[in-house]
């Protein structure tokens, strides 16, 4: 029976481990390199299907800062990246908003919701003021 | 004097805000912190991606969530904060002079300060990038607050110098935003991010690393046309007839990091070439009695989460010096760089604390390694050693009591 080898990064900690996976019929046969428990959950789930928690930024009004930072609650398939940007263009958000407050419930039926990452008080002053011009 | 104060602490991101919480926990009564942007949180507020606080909190938060938390616990606490402030200059009795526009030019003299600054990027004029000097060439940080916090695109096709974790960041970031990343180049022969970051920010949207590589040159008149990139030799020198040109309207630059020390250096603070950040005892006291520092000022360290450990040790020993529990403990004795190690932190030991040391190797041994202190008598074992990735170790005051001479650090393959 063929053996088929795969080499996978483990991107749950900063330390990177390299998991050689040997695959028969697609089932695992034998996994080396993972340093903890976590690592060999991370190549289990590559292999059925990868996910990744998706950080972004989405349009605010009457805050200090035009834009509020956001993410994915739980992590979403790697593949449904660019749907929910996708989904997430043309929302613009007035503030105040607080944080994990939901912006986008099952954001592109993920079952994942898009939560606000930080508190963004209203605010009645611009940010900047414009250039002032004493040349005619 | 205008303001006075027990502990007063410079710039409000992961170090400065962590100080200043514990300096208050510590017991420190009257704790200021000090922030020069119009709110707290520092670059945290920018970093909108996760993997902040793996270790300090066991939560895999982004940069805003994890500086909200830091707020919302200072906010608890007595802990005095004034934004809009620069501190103009720094004097070694301790005396801070600053403006802000509620409070015009005023001075604040305090017990002891804690200098949490940062760092700031390096740039083309660092590197020496030869061409032409059109819009559209960036630091990779410079254009993460573009997009992140006032919503501008910088450019539709880019290229990125240099390997360092803001850039791959930026690579992803505005991959997702639209921007077509044509590649990273990067002029040594191993990524400077993390390899986490290689895999979820690079890998996974498919955008080429070229390692070995470096750009020769800018085009472009008005706005940036392209760049020349060239393959470089082990001495890091170009090779000719390597070059090839990229079209593309904007670079971004990912070329490393510097301690600010501006304010450091005024207040007579002695600064070291190995890490670019003052030289401090592992009490983070520099040389200059009573002026502590932490975090990315001391020196560029990998994740907040050390930034953050520093600015716990720094707090604890700046509330002891305020409430006068400061007495030596003997001469301090120097900490070396021995055999494969190209930075450690900190470089004196004073007998004071326990020591947590962080420590880079020089070249990348991908094998099991022990890290030897020869005049401690110890020797620790780490399952590789990264150039890219700091390692840790804690010295514990009762092992380090008798040592008299210089501690040498050195790194060898097991």
């Amino acid at each position: 029976m063929e053996v088929e080898k795969k080499r996978f990064t483990c991107i749950i900690c900063p330390i990177g481990c390299d998991i050689d996976v040997e695959l028969q019929n697609g089932n695992v046969v034998s996994m080396k390199g993972s340093r903890c428990e976590k690592g060999r959950e991370f190549v289990l789930q590559e292999l059925k299907e990868p996910t990744r928690i998706l950080t972004t930024t989405i349009p605010i009004k009457g805050a200090k800062w035009a834009m509020l930072p956001v993410r994915t609650d739980k992590p979403i398939p790697k593949r449904l990246l660019s749907k929910v940007i996708e989904q997430l263009a043309g929302i613009e958000l007035q503030a105040p908003v607080k944080m994990y407050h939901v912006i986008v419930k099952d954001v592109a039926g993920t079952d994942a919701n898009i939560v606000a990452t930080r508190n963004m008080k209203r605010t009645t002053t611009t940010r900047r003021k414009q250039p002032q011009r004493d040349i005619q | 004097m205008d303001v006075e104060a027990d502990v007063t602490v410079i710039g409000s991101g992961p170090a400065g805000l962590t100080a200043a919480l514990h300096a208050h926990e510590s017991g420190a009564k009257n704790v200021l912190l000090l922030e020069r942007e119009e709110e707290l949180g520092g670059i945290l507020k920018q970093c909108i991606h996760n993997g902040f606080g793996l270790t300090q909190f066991k939560k895999d938060y982004t940069g805003p969530e994890y500086a909200e938390r830091l707020i919302e616990e200072l906010e608890k606490t007595s802990v005095q904060y004034f934004l809009n402030t620069m501190v103009l200059s720094l004097s070694a009795d301790r005396v801070i002079t600053a403006v802000s526009p509620e409070k015009g030019l005023f001075h604040i003299k305090s017990k002891s300060v804690v200098l949490a600054m940062g760092c700031r990027e390096r740039t083309r004029g660092n590197i020496d990038i030869p061409g032409t000097r059109p819009a559209g060439v960036y630091t990779a940080g410079v254009a993460q607050r573009f997009v992140n916090i006032d919503g501008y695109l910088p450019g539709k096709e880019i290229v990125i110098l240099g390997s360092g974790d803001i850039g791959l960041i930026m690579a992803r970031r505005l991959t997702l935003e639209g921007a077509q990343v044509k590649g990273v180049y990067e002029i040594m022969d191993s990524p400077g991010g993390l390899k986490r970051n290689i895999v979820q920010c690079l890998n996974d949207f498919d955008i080429p690393l070229y390692l070995s590589h470096t750009v020769t040159e800018i085009r472009g008149r008005e706005r940036v046309e392209g760049v020349v990139v060239s393959q470089v030799d082990q001495k890091m020198n170009p090779i000719g007839g390597s070059e090839q040109f990229i079209a593309c309207d904007t670079l971004l630059l990912s070329v490393g990091l510097i301690p600010e020390n501006e304010l450091s250096k005024e207040a007579g603070v002695e600064l070291t070439p190995i890490t670019k950040g003052p030289v401090t005892t592992e009490t983070m006291e520099t040389s200059v009695p009573g002026i502590f520092s932490c975090g990315n000022v001391s020196t560029v360290f990998d994740l907040v989460d050390y930034v953050a450990e520093t600015g716990v040790i720094t707090a604890r020993n700046a509330a002891r010096f305020a409430g006068g529990d400061w007495k030596e403990e003997g001469n301090p004795v120097e900490i070396v760089p021995g055999e494969n190690v190209r930075m450690l932190f900190p470089q004196r030991y004073s007998f004071k604390d326990d020591l947590i040391l962080f420590v880079r190797s020089a070249k990348p041994i991908e094998k099991p390694v022990k890290i030897e202190f020869p005049q401690v008598g110890l020797s620790l074992n780490r399952l590789y050693a990264r150039p890219n990735e700091m390692l840790r170790f804690k010295l514990s005051r009762d092992r380090l009591k008798g040592v008299t001479g210089p501690i040498d650090v050195s790194i060898r393959e097991r």
